[in-house]
């Protein structure tokens, strides 16, 4: 029996090859969609879960309310570690990192560096802390004295082969000297090291044995014993507040109790956040690695779904429709005794065979469509055809798949009366289309609803793109590392500015772009250091020319100046610190405050000068309050150059570069790019969002198309009346339009208010963001509109044209 | 004069060759006149009505209706010729579904575009004239056979036209609502309508004041 099921519904398939084409077509596009998206969100899951041991590690969070501002902190003081392992018994293991980001390496004996873009100094427990096994070297012993390294695999193979990598010595920054003791494996792609490539001994850095609970550097994770939970220690680990850090506060701030501190508004949290959620769920101040979050996967997740659910709506809608068309069948197989769970048997073998087939369409355009996708969602997700779990699950979501979606045009075919059907020449007086109206709309208000939300998107990054940053962007070229230069670094920046196309040039660590980040805590002059009048601001060394160049404005006072000797203990403020001080630009000039209240012998910064405010991190976050100084030695330069042949003067900066500094890698980047790079995840979002808009239209279109099909062929006995009682063909073709209209117009009224609610959520994580235009809404019913006019119109006009001999011929 | 049919042939190729459906068909047909179309089953009788409808062209030969050449005519001025003076009853009614009573009636007048009062008005009088006031709110389904057929009637009536062609309206029916709708043809004659009926009854035959027989697509 089964047998002749597959042999009858393969048939029935191929005597319908449109019908068929439109089901398949959709599930497959559905399917395709709906496997890249679980490969994403199945990636996105697995991030450091291939650590050992990986849900008994835990990072150490420090959540810090200080001088009116609050911040989350991926790292901790030094001595937390320290402190951990001593009061805690539930604790087995705990590891430090100090993240010191890109580092110049070449052999002893070479001349020219390698640059890597990520090393982190580690405590030698690293290696037991997170199960890694060394390829050449002794994990038990490494890291322990100063000065050693472990490298990766791939940063080894650059200077040396593997078998003798043990005992190299390397040069860092072209004045540490390590000795190597080690090589591990390269991280793989889904860990929080991915991007780490050395690993410098803990032991070597000095500030790392030092008892200060006063600055925040070091990621601490921690291993606990097997069965304690994270919740177990909570408490105890905020009581470090009371028994480390007060007493270390004490030290500058004489008298102050946990009490006076709490009283002042100020808090700070201790807290711990499972190393398989970081990826996910952490977005503090010094990550390790850039993460994500947790939302997109929501939204991606949500997509997936949605992509499904249309297909097979789809699937449900063209069967029930076509399945009109085969009554008489129903009714005669019922007429000659098959009973209803035969038939059901017959109608779900069809759809089995439909979701198989699109099954097979949607690996092929899945293996298409991989690279772009991963091109799209900046990933190297492969489809894990070998794995035998990955062929489990798609076979039963296939089967699944395919007895959801046939489950109710089977049914529906099997109440077919058969007197009736038989009689009555046709579906006439078979129900069933309110229920495929009802899906015809929910597929179109899910359209319509993605329109919406790609179009808001767009609208928000357009905005962030072009909002005014209070610094000028455009024509800026950063040059990385020109403290390789050492004592050349003037004559470099000046004949840089040399160059013609060249107009200001200024040195400094710090530039407006999230990467850059050093704040420090600010007392006021006269001496009463409390908690009420302490700023925290981020303190930025620069030259004389960084205003200049970056086109900042100065609202007060007046730019660093040459001419007055004293500007070294100058600094320039923006607004937000001064109203942080609750100050006017004004009053603030001439205001003395010091980074270093600690110390015996504070040296005061007079403020001379108040900044327009200016953005230096994401849009998403507020404005935080800068102050500038002269000097420190500066890590990178800004070139701003003019518009024209950008990669002529980039090649004249370089060749001055390499008289100056031959050998060091030229590196370099346009501010604009780094700009763009922190809107990386929502451009990701925009472009993902734009894709599956695309693909649920497709689905819901092709659906409509063969319903608008089916349904003019259902209704030409009704136009074929119409046209004898003197229609035309446009007043026919606009009617059986514009039935279809009225269900995408009810579509367009139910999905508009859930689009601008959820769109409203989605903006809320912006500071800086735009209203929702109207005309979003007026755009988006007018695409629906459109596209299913399109779609209708052209059976609409093909069912008005026919001759009305044909379709009342009387049988 | 009504219509006139000069030659008129209409074929329709298979396989190869050439099958006439009317053959050198010649057809006066004066106002007044009640005709009936006789002949067997594939003799050609829809057919020749459906030309003289306009609902379907012919190969050769010549159509006047009312001295309008409906042969050069184009689509457009040809549809509004009909719709201003053809009415058409069909054997299996061809009723909407959807539509009540009433709606039915008053669809041919939407597409002559005739106005809103004067549609009312309209419907009301067909209502009364057919008897069937009580049943303008109903559903084709909620009818019986001969109460759709006078529907279908009225509907064909309700513009006023010149001709109405009917395509064995009684078919479908028992003897007695076939009766009854035939005594209402005679009627509509006697008031002036003019009507061509394909019918294979003998006795129906005999309400007409003269028969057609057509064989094979030709008049005998």
């Amino acid at each position: 029996m089964i047998h002749n099921h597959i042999k009858i519904a393969w048939r029935n398939l191929k005597k319908q090859p449109f019908f068929t084409f439109l089901n398949t077509f959709g599930l497959a596009i559905g399917m395709a969609g709906c496997l890249l998206i679980s490969l994403y969100i199945h990636d996105e899951l697995s991030y450091d879960k291939m650590f050992a041991d990986a849900d008994r590690i835990h990072r150490v969070n420090n959540n810090i309310k200080f001088g009116g501002d609050e911040r989350l902190f991926a790292v901790t003081p030094a001595p937390m570690a320290e402190a951990l392992k001593n009061d805690f018994s539930e604790i087995e293991l705990v590891t430090r990192f100090r993240t010191r980001g890109s580092a110049l390496v070449r052999k002893a004996d070479d001349l020219a560096n390698v640059k890597e873009e990520q090393t982190t100094y580690v405590d030698a427990s690293f290696f037991e802390m997170f199960g890694i096994k060394m390829l050449v070297g002794d994990a038990g012993k490494a890291l322990t004295d100063p000065n050693t390294l472990v490298l990766t695999k791939t940063a080894a193979e650059k200077h040396f082969a593997l078998a003798n990598a043990v005992g190299q010595n390397l040069v860092l920054n072209n004045e540490e000297n390590y000795t190597v003791v080690g090589v591990i494996q390269d991280f793989p792609q889904n860990s929080f090291l991915r991007d780490y490539t050395i690993f410098e001994s803990m032991a070597g850095l000095e500030d790392a044995s030092v008892v200060n609970w006063g600055s925040n550097n070091y990621q601490t994770f921690i291993k606990l014993i097997p069965k304690v939970k994270a919740a177990d220690i909570q408490l105890q680990l905020r009581g470090f507040l009371g028994k480390y850090v007060i007493p270390g506060v004490q030290q500058f701030m004489p008298g102050v109790t946990e009490e006076q501190f709490k009283a002042a508004g100020n808090h700070l949290i201790f807290s711990t956040i499972p190393l398989t959620d970081i990826h996910l769920y952490s977005h503090m101040v010094a990550e390790i690695s850039a993460n994500n979050d947790i939302q997109s996967v929501y939204i991606l997740s949500f997509i997936a779904i949605f992509l499904l659910l249309l297909a097979s709506v789809n699937f449900m809608n063209l069967s029930t429709a076509y399945s009109l068309k085969r009554a008489k069948e129903v009714g005669v197989r019922k007429s000659l005794g098959s009973n209803k769970m035969e038939l059901v048997r017959q109608f779900l073998m069809e759809s089995g065979l439909i979701s198989f087939l699109s099954l097979v369409l949607a690996l092929v355009l899945a293996v298409v469509a991989l690279p772009f996708f991963n091109t799209l969602a900046d990933k190297d997700i492969s489809i894990p055809f070998a794995n035998p779990i990955f062929l489990m699950v798609l076979l039963v979501s296939v089967i699944i798949l395919g007895l959801f979606s046939g489950s109710y045009p089977a049914f529906f075919m099997t109440r077919f009366k058969p007197v009736k059907v038989l009689k009555g020449g046709g579906g006439s007086g078979v129900g069933g289309s309110g229920i495929r109206n009802s899906l015809v709309v929910f597929q179109f208000a899910i359209s319509v609803f993605l329109i919406v939300s790609t179009l808001v998107v767009y609208q928000q990054l357009k905005y962030i793109q072009g909002k005014d940053l209070g610094y000028s962007k455009d024509q800026i070229l950063i040059l990385n590392d020109v403290y390789t230069a050492g004592d050349k670094v003037t004559s470099l920046k000046d004949r840089i500015k040399q160059l013609g196309a060249v107009k200001n040039v200024t040195l400094s660590s710090f530039f407006p772009t999230p990467s850059s980040r050093s704040d420090s805590t600010f007392s006021p002059e006269n001496g009463n250091t409390s908690q009420e009048n302490a700023v925290s601001m981020q303190t930025w060394g620069v030259d004389y020319d960084y205003i200049s160049t970056l086109n900042l404005e100065l609202v007060a006072g007046r730019d660093f100046d040459r001419i007055y000797g004293s500007d070294s203990t100058a600094i320039i403020v923006n607004e937000k610190a001064v109203r942080v001080m609750e100050l006017s630009p004004q009053e603030a000039l001439g205001m003395q405050y010091t980074p270093d209240f600690d110390s015996e012998n504070p040296t005061y910064y007079t403020i001379i000068g108040v900044l327009r405010d200016f953005h230096i991190a994401s849009l998403k976050e507020d404005i935080d309050a800068v102050s500038l100084h002269l000097g420190e030695r500066a890590y990178a330069m800004a070139i701003k150059i003019v518009a024209g042949n950008f990669a002529n003067t980039i090649k004249d900066i370089e060749g001055v570069w390499n008289t100056i500094v031959p050998g060091e890698p030229f590196d370099y980047y346009f501010m604009e790019d780094a700009f763009n790079d922190t809107y990386v995840s929502e451009q990701r979002l925009g472009n993902i969002f734009v894709i599956f808009t695309v693909l649920s239209l497709l689905i819901a279109c092709l659906g409509l198309f063969g319903l608008a099909a089916f349904n003019a062929e259902k209704r030409t006995k009704e136009i074929g009346i119409r046209k004898v009682l003197g229609a035309s063909v446009g007043q026919i073709s606009i009617k059986l339009t514009l039935d279809f209209l009225k269900l995408v117009g009810i579509a367009i009224i139910i999905a508009m208010p859930v689009g601008w609610y959820a769109m409203a959520k989605w903006l809320e994580d912006f500071s800086y963001r735009i209203d929702i235009p109207w005309w979003i809404f007026v755009l988006a019913a007018f695409l629906a509109v459109l596209i299913s006019v399109f779609t209708v119109g052209f059976q609409s006009v093909k069912a008005a044209i026919v001759n009305p001999v044909k379709s009342l011929r009387t049988e | 004069m009504l219509l006139q049919l000069k030659n008129v042939f209409k074929w329709v190729n298979s396989g190869g060759q050439r099958v006439f459906l009317l053959k050198d068909i010649n057809l006066t047909v004066e106002e007044g006149e009640f005709i009936s179309v006789m002949g067997p089953s594939g003799s050609g009788k829809s057919t020749l009505l459906n030309v003289i409808g306009m609902l379907d062209s012919f190969d050769e030969g010549e159509y006047r209706f009312l001295d309008e050449p409906v042969h050069t005519l184009k689509e457009k001025h040809r549809a509004n010729l009909y719709k201003q003076y053809i009415g058409f009853v069909f054997q299996s009614y061809h009723l909407l579904d959807d539509l009540t009573v009433q709606e039915n009636l008053e669809m041919p007048l939407l597409y002559k575009k005739v106005g809103s009062s004067e549609r009312k008005s309209l419907v009301a009088d067909t209502l009364d004239r057919f008897n069937i006031v009580g049943k303008k709110d109903l559903f084709p389904a909620q009818l019986s056979g001969g109460q759709q057929q006078l529907v279908g009637v009225a509907r064909a009536l309700i513009s006023s036209p010149k001709l109405v062609l009917a395509d064995e309206p009684t078919g479908n029916l028992n003897s007695k609502q076939g009766e009854e709708i035939m005594e209402l043809f005679k009627q509509l004659n006697n008031e002036g309508v003019t009507i061509i009926q394909v019918t294979h009854s003998e006795k129906n035959a005999t309400y007409g004041s003269r028969i057609i027989n057509l064989l094979d697509g030709r008049k005998i």
